[in-house]
């Protein structure tokens, strides 16, 4: 449990923040208490009690690939873990143990190509999603923005994180649009994996030669275990809106956005899960849609509208009336030509009532105004409205699973929250959840059920441990397949859940070994080489 | 309110950095995404307005001391404001500047508050004025106005002039275009003379909270002595502080606080403002001008109108009792400038409650030179990039730190051009046909005079 003055250790010594200092110049290392617990307080994703992480021993700030690798070979030297931190939002981006250098990759923030024909663009760690989408929706193109939202790392996502969001239907999730990497190791030798490697562009990610990807990240991604990324090329996807989007009203609620030709938002409505669900299937089949999602009904009241949220969740009759449109999800449709845009409308339009659904414009729902939500769903702008209703939010039953499979695990997070809710585990957010985001053509379905919770109610904040580790637990004997967002838990969910998916905390390890004897690349939510004791966990 | 009655907002920062940017819907450009001027210049994360609500609770948990190096770390920050807007975009428990504003005051209790803050609240006790001048001088610039004298009689606007206006020559012509636009309401105007006092606001946003009641009383006094159904400023520190801090500070004016803007936007939409400049050269055609316009934090996101305090858990707060900058004046000033004969509008990207500030705020103007400077320095840049020739806005302190910063680029051999000017002169330029409001040989900056 992290009480206020725990966490804290011993002070760097001399030699080693010399070595730091050599590494990146006097002013880009500090180790005053201030700054550093500036990187110690990270209330989310952290099943803890508290705001408090672990206290960085000291944090760096590189300019450069160069710069990164003598960081890391100080902390060779020295014997100290580093971790390396670009946006940081969240628990698994700060430091995991005692005596950890962060290595803040601020100043790496360069967009380094952009390459109009072949759709990719090439960036360091601290260049976010919402940048890129600005700067090449002018050029007709846009970007994959994982769940985590447009503020977020895109590198650090698609090298380290699970990396699925609103445009996955047509864009996939965020491994598939490397098309390269630059790697530091943990041992700080520096590697560059793809095409670009050779001199030969940024066209492919796995080759020439055998391809590191799925060392380097496995599915759900090594969150800084495994050492540094310092550049991506990353893929891009046609964009047939404008350059710019005018908006007015707001930034989130009451945002009015006028939506641009060839582009519509569409609530999908079923009566029950089972039409719901072979909709799906055939929206996957007909390979349409720019992006998808279901929003969980209570939360997403919650974010947009809180004082009429507060309203119907307190009002039975209300609420009843609210959950019987649970079975719906959005669909926003991007046309390249008026007949590609009418023809995805219209399939869409079949297939909604052939399993007997209502399609309806969201133009104009809710507090997001008019076009509002859909700006908000392009732009990815909704994710830190996740902390509005209650504080903080925590992401667990759920996983990456076939469609059908998805609203299993959807069915049951739903059995588990109504147990956690009346126990006063989490917070009372109608019980609905946001599952089945397609991805993949619809091959895979991401499902997450979000908690909400006050980690400032220490008794709710206490309670977290417990129903993290129900979750988990329920996926492996309900077997549910699919782990997903349980590695939240750390490296301990690693360790239950891999027996069950093919050993893969096995063969982790074994690369975990070899690229980081000492195991200085901290792996708090990764696989460390000696087990679950050395992760810290307990 | 202490700074422990800001616990749970510390503790409720998620850590998700939209204190750092713009918001997110409204980006355009990688270029011009970021709106905190501290952690833009200071880089690591303590500086970010979620750092610094980090490094209080660090404080209050015992995990550090408050000592120097917090106190810098505090300092080195505008108040602009900017954060509280990006956090408010999904937050409704959280407020940051009212948070560091305690820091600040906790800083000047244990003695860690600037030299150059001591000696602005040493001035303002003296002289009545920041800048430590003469408190006789205050009222030399009106001597050829005719203004009425608010003390002895009875007006319907009471103009208060504020330090900057009332002492810095250089911006003699942009006050006296303020007076014109006054006269033309029609209304009897005055002021208050030598008897007008410094608002407060800039020794409270240094973390000096009693100067601010003090002056704040002595404004209350002197409007009930006017008269007056109205103050009016052209400063907008003074319109910040009057329209938000004393009420929240119970300083009751129990009159309306109108920025010179919003007069003159009702002026031009009945076609009365050109009434105001028209000079027997206004037949000259107006310079052609591409103007792009600087919102000032506190005529905008710092100067929302106060709402009062949610009497309950601010996470239940509604959005009409927290200060997320939508309700700033925003539309007044653009709609003047739209209006003036020769000008061109356009916008840079951070504008309205997400502009950048020009970096003269929360004592950074007096106590840290060279970032305030690299903050008006970014305007610039910002401002250069719409291709505009005009930088207006409507605050004598922005002006000032825009010609500073201009100045500093030409010594550093950047010789491109802008003009920086305030509105109420820009507006007597464009429609008088560039004949000058009055002829100022010798201006000087309050500056210059203190020395
Ligand atoms: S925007 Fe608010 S919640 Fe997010 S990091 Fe900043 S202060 Fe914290
Ligand atoms: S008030 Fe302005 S300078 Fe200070 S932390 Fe907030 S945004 Fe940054």
């Amino acid at each position: 449990m992290s009480l206020a003055t725990d966490l804290i250790g011993e002070p760097i010594g001399a030699d080693a923040l010399s070595d730091l200092r050599s590494a990146v110049g006097e002013r880009w290392v500090r180790t005053d208490p201030h700054v550093l617990d500036s990187y110690a307080a990270q209330p989310f994703h952290k099943v803890e009690v508290g705001v408090w992480i672990h206290r960085p021993i000291a944090v760096v700030m590189p300019g450069d690939a160069t710069e990164v690798a003598a960081v890391v070979k100080a902390c060779n030297r020295h014997h100290l873990r580093f971790k390396a931190f670009s946006t940081g939002w969240g628990a698994h981006a700060g430091a995991g143990f005692d005596n950890v250098v962060q290595i803040d990759l601020r100043r790496m923030n360069r967009i380094l190509e952009l390459d109009i024909e072949n759709r990719t663009i090439v960036v360091e760690p601290y260049v976010t999603c919402a940048q890129i989408q600005a700067e090449v929706m002018r050029h007709g193109l846009n970007l994959h923005i994982h769940g985590a939202g447009s503020n977020c790392s895109p590198l650090a996502n698609a090298t380290s994180h699970m990396g699925m969001g609103f445009s996955s239907i047509s864009m996939g999730y965020s491994p598939r649009n490397l098309m390269g990497i630059e790697w530091i190791l943990p041992t700080g030798e520096l590697v560059q994996v793809g095409s670009f490697a050779t001199g030969a562009g940024w066209v492919s990610p796995d080759g020439p030669g055998p391809s590191l990807r799925g060392a380097i990240r496995g599915f759900a991604g090594a969150d800084g275990g495994i050492g540094v990324f310092t550049r991506v090329g990353l893929k891009l996807y046609p964009w047939s809106g404008p350059a710019e989007i005018e908006v007015s009203g707001g930034s989130f609620r009451g945002m009015q956005v006028e939506i641009p030709p060839l582009n519509g938002s569409f609530m999908c409505i079923f009566s029950n899960l089972e039409d719901y669900g072979d909709a799906l299937y055939d929206i996957g089949y007909a390979g349409i849609g720019y992006a998808q999602f279901k929003a969980a009904t209570g939360l997403g009241l919650a974010i947009g509208e809180p004082e009429l949220f507060r309203r119907i969740r307190d009002e039975p009759g209300f609420r009843e009336q609210v959950r019987a449109f649970e079975n719906q999800f959005i669909v926003i449709i991007g046309g390249h030509t008026q007949e590609h845009f009418d023809y995805e409308v219209a399939v869409l339009g079949d297939i909604v009532s052939e399993h007997n659904g209502t399609m309806n414009s969201t133009d104009g729902l809710m507090a997001t105004g008019r076009g509002g939500l859909w700006w908000a769903v392009i732009r990815n702008s909704i994710a830190p409205g996740m902390f509005r209703p209650t504080g903080n939010f925590y992401s667990s039953m759920g996983g990456d699973e076939a469609i059908a499979n998805a609203l299993r695990q959807a069915t049951v997070g739903e059995e588990l929250k109504e147990g956690f809710i009346a126990e006063g585990s989490c917070a009372d957010d109608l019980v609905d959840n946001a599952h089945t985001l397609l991805y993949e053509n619809g091959l895979y379905a991401h499902t997450e059920e979000l908690v909400l919770y006050d980690h400032r109610d220490r008794e709710q904040n206490r309670k977290l441990k417990g129903l993290s580790d129900t979750v988990m637990h329920s996926i492996v004997e309900r077997t549910l397949g699919g782990g997903g967002f349980s590695f939240f838990a750390g490296a301990y969910a690693h360790e239950v859940l891999g027996p069950h998916m093919e050993n893969y905390h096995l063969w982790q390890r074994r690369l975990k070994s070899a690229l980081d004897p000492e195991d200085l690349s901290d792996s708090k939510y990764f696989i460390n080489s000696e087990g679950v004791e050395a992760a810290g966990h307990g | 309110m202490s700074l422990e009655s800001y616990r749970c907002d510390m503790e409720g920062c998620s850590r998700c950095s939209s204190c750092k940017w713009i918001p997110l819907a409204q980006i355009r450009s990688q270029r011009w995404s970021q709106v905190c001027p501290s952690v833009w210049h200071n880089d690591f994360h303590a500086y970010s307005g979620s750092g610094k609500l980090n490094v209080a609770l660090s404080i209050l948990d015992g995990r550090s001391d408050f000592d120097e190096s917090a106190a810098d770390i505090f300092y080195a920050c505008t108040m602009c404001g900017g954060c509280d807007v990006g956090c408010k975009v999904y937050r409704n428990d959280i407020d940051l500047t009212d948070t560091f504003h305690e820091a600040r005051a906790r800083a000047v209790e244990l003695g860690f508050a600037r030299l150059e803050h001591l000696q602005l609240v040493e001035n303002m006790r003296a002289e009545n004025n920041v800048f430590g001048l003469p408190r006789d001088e205050r009222a030399d610039w009106a001597a050829d106005t005719s203004l009425l004298d608010a003390n002895s009689e009875q007006v319907d606007i009471l103009f208060h002039v504020g330090c900057r206006f009332s002492y810095d020559e250089s911006q003699r012509d942009d006050l006296l275009a303020a007076v014109e636009i006054l006269r033309t309401t029609g209304k009897r105007v005055g002021t208050s003379g030598t008897a007008e006092a410094c608002c407060g606001q800039r020794a409270y946003e240094c973390g000096f909270d009693s100067e601010l009641h003090n002056f704040g009383d002595d404004m209350v006094n002197r409007v009930r002595t006017s008269g007056a159904s109205m103050v009016a400023v052209a400063c907008s520190d003074c319109f910040g502080a009057f329209n938000y801090l004393y009420p929240r500070n119970g300083k009751d004016l129990g009159v309306p606080v109108r920025h010179i803007s919003e007069i003159a936007a009702e002026l031009a939409a009945d076609g009365s403002l050109v009434g105001a400049f028209s000079t027997p050269n206004a037949t000259a055609a107006a310079r052609p001008r591409v103007v792009t316009y600087h919102d000032p934090c506190h005529l905008g996101r710092r100067g929302e109108d106060y709402a009062g305090e949610f009497d309950g858990p601010k996470i239940d707060r509604p959005d009409n009792t927290r200060r997320d900058g939508r309700g700033g004046r925003y539309d007044a000033p653009r709609d003047v400038l739209k209006s003036l004969p020769g000008v061109t509008f356009v916008e840079m990207q951070r504008v309205r409650e997400f502009s950048w500030c020009c970096g003269a705020g929360g004592g950074c103007a007096e106590g840290s030179e060279s970032f305030s400077i690299a903050v008006a320095t970014e305007r610039l840049e910002e401002a250069l990039s719409t291709g505009a020739d005009t930088l207006a806005t409507s605050c004598p302190w922005c002006v000032t730190n825009f010609t500073s910063a201009r100045e500093q680029m030409r010594a550093d051999g950047d010789h491109r051009e802008i003009e920086i000017i305030g509105i109420s002169e820009l507006a007597a330029r464009q429609i008088s046909g560039e004949v000058p409001v009055t002829i100022t040989t010798t201006a000087t900056t309050c500056e210059e005079a203190a020395t």
